[in-house]
């Protein structure tokens, strides 16, 4: 999943003269956090409502007074993702930097913007539901072709799979969760068991 | 006056050797009523027409249907969901869903035209069936070709379905009509099929705080089960009060089921049927349409539906099973079964986590019970 699949576009955007009594309308009147600006069609900076919220308080040493342009209180420089970047690439560089946007730009334009909150759908979008399906849950140990054998064990049964996610979960073991496009999942869980596989669901019941 | 509908013809609705939904389920329970000495007069339904059937499913999905009865095979199983290891192609496979279809459309007919006030349909609750697929083992989906035919003669229904599975089929056809309201118990989507049901879906449109789901944890026991279920159930019938009252009650919820991991037992499914006849009495004269649904373990479906058989027709509850059913059906299975009627009441096993799945039910209906608020109170 890269960049360009979850970003939103057109993106609103602010000019650097801008006040920030303007900038505020424009987050209220969209129901938006962050705003990139811009100097003559190029980016800039980034403002956040928090931004504006620290700059304007009153608990702040100097504050700003609401007609006080933008690029007075603007983030620079702005680090900006590539729409070809996965978006996992996308979701680490925020949390290293502790900011909440990405401006995505393309040949030097401005193409779009990833939130933090754009992640979220596109971690609801990877585990979704679409079509009936069931969970699977397998521990491997970390060795090539360990997931060639479990997939290749589900194929032969003739069954979908829907959707993989992997995490290792200890040293040595990678937990896989697949949603498989069956109601029995039981009976694959016992055929993988005989195969020496560590189910971990569906469980065995123990009467 | 209670009316039962079945035809020999749903026993063809069979997947081959191996499958879980297997007919011998239906055999078993028919003979243990003819064993109890209940005689057994049902109205034998016709198979439902393609009209019928084209009031909820597409065009396209029938005519694959009908193909993949005729020829046995599909070009693209992915497509309408036939050919998969679920739902594999047999001949005649169209048929066998039409007559199951029938049998519950009859009970609408027969509920609507106050022939009956309580209908029991020994068969059907292909709850999985969407608009244009096969899933979960269902072809047709009888129950909302019944339901539809409810609200085209200007009834609102309420769905009750307490199979361990999401009544995901029901719940999409109707998602955004303010007429139907839906209620499904099951094991939550995060772990069984098919994955939908969270409280989050109440419904889109007109129908939104219409369409109500609770989806419990794995190992859920009876108590927080029937807590769930008196703390929803009779609320939503008494704020939406239904002309009808369609029920798909699914035998799998119980302990032993093969394919899913709930907890209840026999005394659980009697006490809930007793309950789902008390509030059909009080919020819709008694017009309740049951369905059969899913259900795998052969050593306690046939004791479940028994016991819905019996408690829809007022009868006792023998203590002990007829010991010649036992032993003939001993015989064909090749394996042992109770000889009792309900579970032993020594209660079940020792459930790890006991606290925090009652707890985790709790907090399941507070926030569905929270989010419909809105809805039925508030006019949004």
């Amino acid at each position: 999943m890269l960049v360009r699949d979850i970003m939103k576009s057109p993106v609103i955007t602010v000019d650097t003269d801008a006040s920030l009594s303007s900038v505020y309308s424009v987050m209220h009147d969209h129901g938006i956090r962050h705003v990139p600006v811009m100097r003559r069609g190029v980016l800039v900076g980034v403002v956040t409502d928090r931004d504006l919220r620290l700059a304007t308080s009153a608990l702040a040493a100097k504050p700003f007074s609401p007609q006080a342009k933008v690029e007075k209180v603007m983030s620079q420089p702005v680090r900006t993702a590539d729409p070809l970047d996965p978006v996992e690439e996308a979701a680490r560089t925020m949390r290293q930097l502790k900011i909440g946007c990405l401006p995505v730009t393309s040949g030097g334009a401005l193409a779009g913007i990833v939130t933090g909150v754009d992640l979220l759908d596109a971690l609801l979008r990877l585990t979704g539901v679409s079509t009936g399906s069931s969970r699977l849950e397998v521990g491997l140990p970390d060795h090539p072709g360990e997931l060639a054998r479990l997939t290749g064990l589900l194929a032969a049964r003739q069954v979908d799979i829907r959707s993989v996610l992997s995490h290792a979960d200890s040293p040595g073991r990678v937990r896989v969760v697949l949603r498989v496009a069956t109601i029995d999942t039981k009976a694959i869980a016992q055929e993988l068991r005989a195969e020496g596989f560590e189910v971990l669901w569906p469980p065995q019941k123990p009467w | 006056m209670v009316i039962d509908v079945y035809n020999p013809a749903y026993l063809a609705y069979d997947f081959g050797p191996g499958h879980p939904f297997s007919p011998i389920r239906l055999e078993m329970l028919l003979d243990l009523l003819d064993a109890l000495g209940h005689p057994f007069h049902p109205m034998s339904p016709q198979p439902a027409s393609r009209e019928d059937l084209l009031t909820v499913h597409s065009e396209e999905y029938v005519s694959a249907v009908e193909a993949a009865s005729s020829s046995g095979t599909a070009a693209d199983p992915d497509r309408f969901g036939l050919g998969t290891p679920d739902n594999p192609i047999f001949p005649g496979m169209d048929l066998a869903g039409r007559f199951v279809v029938g049998g519950t459309l009859e009970g609408a007919h027969l509920l609507y035209y106050d022939k009956a006030t309580t209908v029991l349909q020994l068969g059907g609750g292909m709850h999985h069936a969407q608009r244009n697929r096969a899933s979960g083992f269902c072809i047709y989906n009888d129950l909302a070709v019944a339901i539809r035919y409810l609200l085209d003669h200007g009834s609102t229904v309420a769905y009750l379905d307490i199979d361990v599975h999401h009544g995901d089929g029901v719940q999409a056809i109707f998602y955004d009509d303010p007429s139907v309201l839906t209620i499904s118990l099951h094991e939550s989507g995060e772990y069984l099929f098919p994955g939908t049901g969270e409280v989050h879906e109440l419904g889109a449109m007109y129908g939104r705080g219409r369409k109500l789901n609770l989806p419990l944890a794995p190992f859920t026991e009876p108590d927080s089960y029937l807590k769930a279920f008196t703390a929803v159930v009779p609320q939503a019938l008494a704020w939406f009060r239904p002309d009808f009252l369609v029920v798909q009650a699914g035998a799998d919820a119980h302990a032993a089921d093969p394919l899913a991991d709930l907890l209840l037992t026999t005394q659980t499914y009697e006490t809930l049927f007793k309950r789902i006849l008390e509030y059909g009495e009080k919020y819709c004269r008694g017009k309740v349409l049951f369905t059969l649904g899913g259900g795998y373990d052969v050593r306690s479906v046939p004791r479940v539906w028994a016991l819905l058989y019996l408690t829809v027709h007022d009868l006792p509850v023998p203590t002990d099973l007829p010991p010649e059913w036992r032993q003939r059906w001993q015989e064909k299975l090749g394996t042992d079964l109770p000889a009792a009627m309900h579970d032993p009441e020594t209660g079940g096993p020792a459930v790890p986590l006991r606290e925090e799945i009652a707890a985790h039910n709790r907090r399941v209906t507070e926030r569905l019970l929270d989010s419909l608020m809105p809805y039925w109170y508030l006019g949004v």
